[in-house]
């Protein structure tokens, strides 16, 4: 469940709604959340049903037919192509998430996605009434204080070289992993690589990037964060000199934000909404060339004025995401 | 410090010369290229990655086995739901393989079909493309006079080698101290002779594999290929002088830019290119002389020439005229507009027959 339930659940209440959070799976420590069950007693045709959107699931069908106003925020599915051969079950899921998407429609009030790329997909799934707006992001804990632990882990390796995203076929981690190899062998060999991410999800595709690591002799260069507290997120993202996505699919892209927060040059692949949301305040790769992706890195680390104007134009990008202007724009999509 | 916005396609560039760069330097070597090529181990390359080349892994999922693992490990109940699982499959066992002899069947003769299809798309495609391959060679053929007996166009109209030789001759000096020197559409070998005579090493390019072999047997070294194949083939910075006589006026516009690039590639840095064709500037050459061999593409006058040097990053481009017309008007008549009038004819008649451009690429 992603922060942005609970930044928008802030933000209702804040405006004198009873908003509460519901969930299919909740993580466990979280709070304030009740499971998605409670949702059929608890809702009414007076209320308004926020659906988060990112994969598909048997409960949305039930959903569905709840009756109150109904909105779908849509964060994207990832096609199941990515998935297949290496994770059946993520397959099968992502399959169903694509052909929910088209049967929620006539269900729906109103589907909001959260780039312009998702109310592309939207209207061509069929949806009636489709708005644009970004995910509503909280920089509290992200402008808290720094994990000492990770900071003190990484003092002084430069240059890091970083990626954040949950390790799935689609981000293509192997890639990143490919092309540190280019990046010691022929630019700098004492970079290195964190790829920030939970892994639970994709067991065969995480053991089969620890055995090309192993493969390309790059055990001591590449580290798997795993999953990470807020505070060890910021750790990672102020010791790095460099975030880098090679991603194939991106719905929104919040970590190429969270790196422009933490003035961190952004490089990364154009795919999905990745170029809009970066828009100008990043390199942008136009071919999955890791040659020319490693030398774009390189350049930028080599050259403090193109890091200067980067990280620059990352500040100038963000105040697009405003939170306060995108609760403001929430609210006016819903009619509050 | 400069706030404007990153120029993204002038950094492109930069990148990408970059790689060039550390692929010329030997750091960006095959180790490297096999690292950024490793497949992901423990099993198929990723689906989407298969996707932009389906074919083979078309063919490699054809031949996999299908295996499904019914051990459930979920504590307690694992047990059961494993022996659950077993029965379900052993029952369903002999539907599921109709099923899937059936779909193994489809699934044959659907790659098979696309496989014949890439080989051979359908016999009316086949066809037309054989006519539209014959059409196409006789239009290039027939743009150039291809059946033309070039034995008897030589004698009645090749060039004299003593002229050939004392016009060359005069460029001989441009090569001196290089060490690899290519004259590219060498025919009889005067160049080559000449550099020869004055020490300095070089070889020769033309497509007259005939007249190579005679070349050769005089010593030079020599190979039978079309200009632009060559240089497309010359590794870079590998050569440091290019002379070119009556080539340019051959090729069509776009492949003399071409060859003009990858002379630019191969060439190492202060190399000298000379090409040498005959001078439309001179109307009797543009209008006459110049289509006295039909295999002439069209004329370039010199100004375009010079231009495209100086576009492809030449430096230090110069223009030379020679071979002055034999025929010229008397300017043997009383000083006054009359004489200035026919010594205007006289240039622009009979002004010089060839023009050479004169190049050089970028010191490093």
């Amino acid at each position: 469940m992603s922060n942005h339930v609970f930044a928008l659940q802030e933000r209702l209440r804040g405006w004198g709604h009873d908003a509460q959070a519901y969930a299919v799976e909740t993580k466990p420590g979280a709070v304030d959340v009740l499971p998605y069950r409670r949702l059929f007693r608890d809702v009414g045709p007076d209320d308004l049903v926020l659906l988060h959107f990112s994969m598909g699931n048997e409960v949305f069908t039930q959903l569905a037919k709840l009756r109150a106003r109904k909105v779908l925020v849509y964060h994207n599915v990832t096609p199941a192509e990515f998935f297949r051969g290496i994770n059946a079950h993520a397959a099968t899921y992502a399959r169903l998430g694509r052909r929910q998407l088209a049967e929620l429609a006539p269900a729906m009030d109103l589907a909001i996605g959260v780039s312009a790329y998702n109310q592309r997909e939207l209207d061509a799934a069929g949806y009636a009434r489709t708005a644009h707006v970004p995910i509503l992001i909280d920089w509290r804990a992200f402008d808290g204080a720094p994990d000492d632990a990770v900071m003190a882990r990484w003092a002084g390796t430069r240059p890091l070289l970083l990626f954040v995203g949950r390790v799935s076929p689609h981000k293509r981690q192997d890639d990143l992993i490919r092309m540190l190899a280019y990046y010691r062998a022929c630019i700098d060999p004492n970079a290195r690589l964190v790829l920030v991410g939970g892994y639970r999800d994709q067991p065969q595709y995480h053991a089969r990037l620890v055995a090309l690591v192993a493969a390309l002799r790059l055990e001591p260069a590449v580290t798997f964060a795993g999953a990470v507290s807020a505070a060890e997120l910021v750790a990672y993202f102020r010791s790095a000199s460099a975030f880098v996505s090679l991603s194939e699919h991106e719905g929104f892209g919040v970590p190429l934000l969270e790196a422009m927060r933490a003035d961190l040059p952004v490089i990364a692949y154009d795919a999905g909404a990745v170029g809009e949301t970066v828009d100008g305040a990043g390199i942008l790769l136009a071919d999955r060339d890791l040659a020319n992706a490693a030398e774009a890195v390189g350049l930028v680390l080599e050259r403090t004025d193109l890091r200067e104007r980067l990280v620059a134009a990352g500040r100038t990008r963000l105040e697009a995401f405003d939170p306060d202007s995108v609760a403001l724009r929430t609210r006016e999509v819903l009619g509050l | 410090m400069n706030d404007g916005p990153v120029d993204l396609v002038a950094l492109q560039a930069e990148i990408r010369e970059r790689v060039q760069r550390k692929r010329a330097a030997g750091v960006y070597d095959d180790d490297v290229r096999a690292a950024l090529e490793m497949p992901l181990p423990g099993g198929r390359a990723l689906f989407s990655d298969e996707l932009g080349d389906p074919l083979p892994a078309l063919q490699d999922v054809l031949a996999e086995e299908a295996t499904y693992d019914a051990t459930s490990h979920r504590r307690l109940v694992g047990g059961a739901i494993t022996v659950g699982r077993r029965v379900v499959i052993g029952l369903v066992r002999w539907w599921i393989a109709a099923i899937t002899d059936r779909q193994e069947r489809i699934n044959q003769l659907l790659a098979r079909a696309v496989i014949d299809l890439r080989d051979a798309p359908s016999p009316q495609f086949d066809e037309r493309l054989a006519r539209l391959e014959r059409d196409w060679w006789r239009w290039r053929e027939d743009e150039v006079a291809g059946s033309l007996e070039s034995t008897f166009f030589a004698a009645r109209f090749s060039g004299d080698e003593s002229v050939i030789r004392r016009q060359s001759k005069s460029f001989v000096d441009l090569f001196r101290g290089r060490t690899r020197v290519l004259d590219l559409g060498s025919g009889r070998g005067t160049f080559l002779e000449l550099l020869r005579d004055e020490g300095i090493a070089g070889y020769g390019v033309d497509p007259d594999a005939k007249m190579n072999e005679e070349v050769r047997s005089r010593g030079f070294d020599v190979q039978t290929a079309d200009g632009l194949t060559h240089l497309r083939s010359v590794a870079d910075d590998s050569i440091d002088g290019l002379f070119s006589r009556h080539v340019a006026e051959h090729v069509l516009p776009g492949e003399l830019i071409a060859m003009l690039r990858e002379c630019r590639r191969a060439l190492a840095p202060g190399s000298p290119v000379v090409f040498i064709t005959p001078n439309p500037a001179t109307l009797t050459v543009g209008a006459h002389t110049f289509w006295l061999d039909p295999q002439h593409r069209r004329p370039i006058p010199p100004e375009l020439f010079h231009f495209y040097l100086e576009v492809e990053g030449y430096e230090r481009v110069e223009t030379r005229t020679s071979e002055p017309s034999e025929t010229r008007l008397s300017e043997d008549v009383p000083a006054g507009p009359v004489r200035e009038n026919v010594k205007l004819l006289n240039a622009t008649l009979f002004g010089d027959r060839d023009y050479a451009v004169i190049g050089w690429t970028p010191h490093a």
